[in-house]
């Protein structure tokens, strides 16, 4: 395998919710194939505190070289308290790895330090959450351009968009636009908030 | 029966004053929110002048967009010289990530011991009923409404180059603790602005040090400009407002939002609109 350069899928749910259906869905051999298929080596899953025994009977199930595992090595932990910016490292490329992809529940947090890292993106809101204002934002960046937005039940077919996205992706922090004036950052804000005389 | 007339007018006699009474200060009330807001604040500040600037980190997400807009607008350690973080109590994550933030800071300048990090009770728990939340807010209320006038029992004694107790700039994101800082920075400015209805003859001192410029830079009237309040809907906000957003609206003096279709919203006709100002996140 030495001669393959090592490409990480990295899945993160999120500390505070649990979100077993995006888990089940990353979790099922066919997805593993389709990996399989777009190169990828690794699956490296956060799977949040209650994910814990979705990730040992999927392990008990397909143990270390089973052929339903496609090749694909899968690790996982629960959370990071430091943060997931070392998982997050994983996904672009360097000396032996080639770039791969993180699948992110649509939490800002893990959003905002996917874009910053430059990986490619699936945002995929968790439908069990009350006041679901993550379809939206995951619409709106997939719209921009900036991730795909995806349904948990589309994981397969996500992996395909991502593909394309990765040979279009935007820099991140976008520039700002012309009709955004000098004054409206926030450190302009504040400044005017401050009331100098000079 | 007479006495029972008697008593029954009079009572619906006092009950229609005190519902005339009522309505007349809510409408000054809702008068002078709309006045307050509305009305730029007068440059008073010099420069060089020492300012406090407090942040209020919300919660997981809310906190890591905040650090990512600290970062983004390159917060000058030496412009503002004494930082405040305030968190919810049990999130040692915010407490952590305020400690990490002002350690890139040393770099850039920041004096040894110049900020703190306060805790205050939360507002509401997850999953708290909301027959105990009243008593909980109002708890954490009031420790808010201690860290602001520098009480707060994890609060060092300010240094002494500060004038006033109270920060100068207080940037927020939300949720719940952002409301009851904010709800508490207009209670205390709204007590100085009364202080000068009630006391005008203490203006032309004030006037005075205004126009004298730093020589009398602890002039207590300059109270009234300071606690200034910026709200940042949070960035994952893309067509409607968070609910401390839409509680803050006619609170806050800058409500800053960062996706287009959030721009030019108030909370009633005649208030303050917010104002979209592009993604302040890095």
């Amino acid at each position: 395998m030495a001669h393959q350069p090592r490409k990480l899928c990295f899945v993160t749910v999120g500390a505070t919710a649990s979100f077993h259906l995006l888990l089940e869905s990353i979790l099922d051999p066919a997805f593993l194939g389709k990996l399989h298929r777009h190169g990828y080596t690794n699956l490296l899953i956060q799977f949040g505190k209650d994910g814990q025994h979705l990730f040992d009977d999927f392990v008990a199930k397909y143990p270390h070289g089973h052929t339903s595992l496609h090749d694909i090595t899968v690790e996982g932990f629960d959370f990071n308290h430091a943060g997931l910016d070392n998982e997050m490292r994983l996904a672009k490329p360097s000396e032996n790895r080639s770039s791969g992809l993180v699948i992110s529940h649509a939490g800002s947090g893990s959003i905002l330090a996917a874009l910053r890292f430059g990986v490619p993106l699936v945002v995929v809101p968790n439908p069990t959450l009350q006041d679901n204002h993550q379809e939206e934002l995951a619409e709106v960046l997939q719209t921009e351009g900036y991730a795909v937005w995806s349904s948990y039940r589309e994981m397969s077919s996500a992996l395909d968009r991502a593909e394309t996205l990765r040979t279009q992706m935007l820099g991140w922090p976008p520039v700002s636009s012309a009709q955004q004036k000098e004054s409206q950052n926030l450190e302009g804000v504040v400044s005017e908030e401050m009331a100098y005389l000079d | 029966m007479a006495l029972f007339q008697l008593s029954l007018t009079g009572l619906l006699a006092w009950g229609l004053l005190c519902l005339v009474v009522g309505c007349i200060s809510v409408v000054i009330l809702l008068h002078a929110l709309a006045i307050s807001q509305s009305a730029p604040v007068p440059k008073w500040r010099h420069q060089s002048s020492p300012v406090h600037f407090l942040v209020v980190l919300g919660s997981g997400g809310h906190t890591a967009e905040m650090l990512s807009m600290l970062r983004r607008m390159q917060l000058d350690p030496i412009k503002y010289t004494y930082r405040t973080y305030i968190v919810s109590s049990g999130d040692s994550f915010s407490a952590t990530k305020a400690v990490e933030f002002e350690s890139t800071l040393v770099e850039r300048g920041a004096a040894p011991g110049s900020y703190t990090v306060v805790t205050v009770p939360r507002a509401r728990r997850v999953h708290q009923s909301y027959f105990t939340a009243p008593f909980t807010t109002i708890q954490s209320f009031y420790s808010c409404l201690l860290v602001l006038r520098g009480l707060h029992s994890d609060q060092q004694a300010l240094p002494a180059e500060l004038p006033s107790p109270y920060p100068d700039i207080i940037l927020t994101n939300g949720p719940a603790t952002a409301v009851c800082v904010i709800l508490a920075a207009r209670l205390l400015r709204m007590y100085h602005y009364c202080l000068r209805l009630l006391f005008p003859a203490r203006m032309h001192f004030h006037a005075r040090s205004m126009a004298g410029a730093t020589t009398h830079r602890s002039a207590p009237l300059s109270d009234e400009f300071r606690l200034r309040t910026i709200f940042v809907e949070s960035w994952a906000r893309v067509t409607t407002l968070s609910l401390s957003g839409k509680i803050l609206l006619p609170f806050a003096d800058r409500f800053l939002v960062q996706w287009p279709a959030l721009g030019g919203k108030s909370a009633w006709k005649g208030m303050k609109k917010t104002e979209y100002v592009g993604f302040l996140v890095d």
